[in-house]
């Protein structure tokens, strides 16, 4: 049995529960922050949506069958969560999804935990103009590189597809970045 | 070393043996993973001193604060029978009848009220928890394909959810006639 089957038999059972959670949390914490705040931008907002994802893994670990790995099980609810979390914000602000992908960026200027340059803002709005999912696999491959393989586990699309995706998202930036100079 | 007896040209030792290999090298370099030079290695983003030992403590906490509350019913016990008995004796007193208003069920809202309660209020559920929660063994496909759709419905939900065509993932060598 693998270390990831044992430890979701332990988080099912109630009396080895908590002791599997704080191993959970503190083994993917990291991975599942970077992957959101590249979704959100803002660490609190990460924050939150972090505690959210863990929030509903733990609540919802009763009913994962192991038909998909755990990883990218909770990938993609800190990716569904971060989505909806966005949504909400620019439903409440009564603005649309690419106004609020502005604000966002615009905030980044004043943002203490932002420590990019210019290229690096840059970057975010070449980002910015990439549909949701170039937006996903170029991240995921760029910055937190993960394999192909990894990638479509989480985002249920073939390899093919993700190399198509990532290959059009590096030439829209490249193309964003040398129009912006 | 080969040599083409009727040419005279002559290629390196073991030259088509290592063909395929440098060939499927090439694509690989080619195709496999585009030029990123130009892009910075790190994007910026930074956090608090010491974050991450922070995330354990506060999703335990975050659980504890949003766990369900558990009211014990016995507590309550007393005041549950008296107001049954009070509900009883009223009903008893003043008359089933009085009430003559018709009764309104789920199917008496309009659609449009059901669409605009979702739409102004956070319902607090994703489509990933809303397609968890819905039943699937009461719908079946031909419940979507018996239905026909407006084409400007169709084209209206296009326009609101679809951000690139690709996400449509045609098969277009389906659509070549």
């Amino acid at each position: 049995m693998s270390t990831e089957e044992t430890l979701v038999l332990k988080l099912k059972n109630k009396a080895t529960q908590a002791q599997a959670f704080e191993v959970l949390v503190n083994t993917y914490k990291e991975r599942l922050y970077w992957h959101i705040r590249r979704i959100v931008l803002n660490h609190d907002d990460a924050d939150d949506v972090l505690q959210n994802t863990f929030i509903k893994v733990y609540r919802s670990i009763e009913g994962f069958k192991g038909e998909s790995k755990l990883y990218s099980w909770m990938y993609r609810i800190a990716t569904n969560e971060a989505l909806t979390f966005l949504k909400q914000k620019s439903k409440k602000s009564g603005i649309s999804n690419e106004e609020l992908q502005e604000t966002m960026i615009e905030n980044l200027h004043s943002d203490v935990y932002f420590e990019g340059e210019e290229i690096q803002l840059k970057l975010q709005k070449a980002l910015a103009t990439l549909p949701e999912k170039q937006k996903l696999v170029f991240n995921m491959k760029y910055f937190q590189e993960m394999k192909y393989e990894e990638i479509s586990e989480v985002l249920e699309t073939s390899v093919g597809g993700l190399k198509a995706s990532y290959h059009l998202a590096v030439k829209k930036i490249e193309s964003y970045l040398t129009d912006a100079d | 070393m080969n040599q083409d007896h009727k040419n005279k040209f002559k290629t390196p030792e073991g030259y088509f043996e290592s063909f395929n290999e440098r060939l499927f090298a090439r694509l690989e370099t080619e195709e496999g993973e585009p030029n990123t030079d130009f892009l910075p290695q790190k994007d910026g983003f930074g956090i608090p001193e010491h974050y991450f030992d922070t995330v354990y403590p506060s999703v335990q906490s975050q659980l504890e604060k949003r766990a369900p509350k558990v009211i014990s019913f016995n507590r309550y016990r007393t005041f549950y029978y008296a107001a049954a008995a009070v509900a009883v004796l009223l009903v008893l007193t003043l008359g089933w009848n009085w009430n003559n208003s018709p009764d309104l069920n789920f199917e008496d809202l309009a659609s449009t009220d059901i669409e605009a309660y979702f739409e102004n209020n956070e319902v607090g559920l994703s489509s990933y928890e809303i397609a968890e929660t819905v039943n699937l063994e009461d719908i079946s496909i031909t419940d979507f394909t018996e239905k026909s759709l407006q084409e400007e419905s169709i084209l209206e939900y296009l326009d609101e959810h679809v951000e690139d065509v690709e996400d449509l993932d045609l098969n277009y060598e389906e659509l070549e006639y």
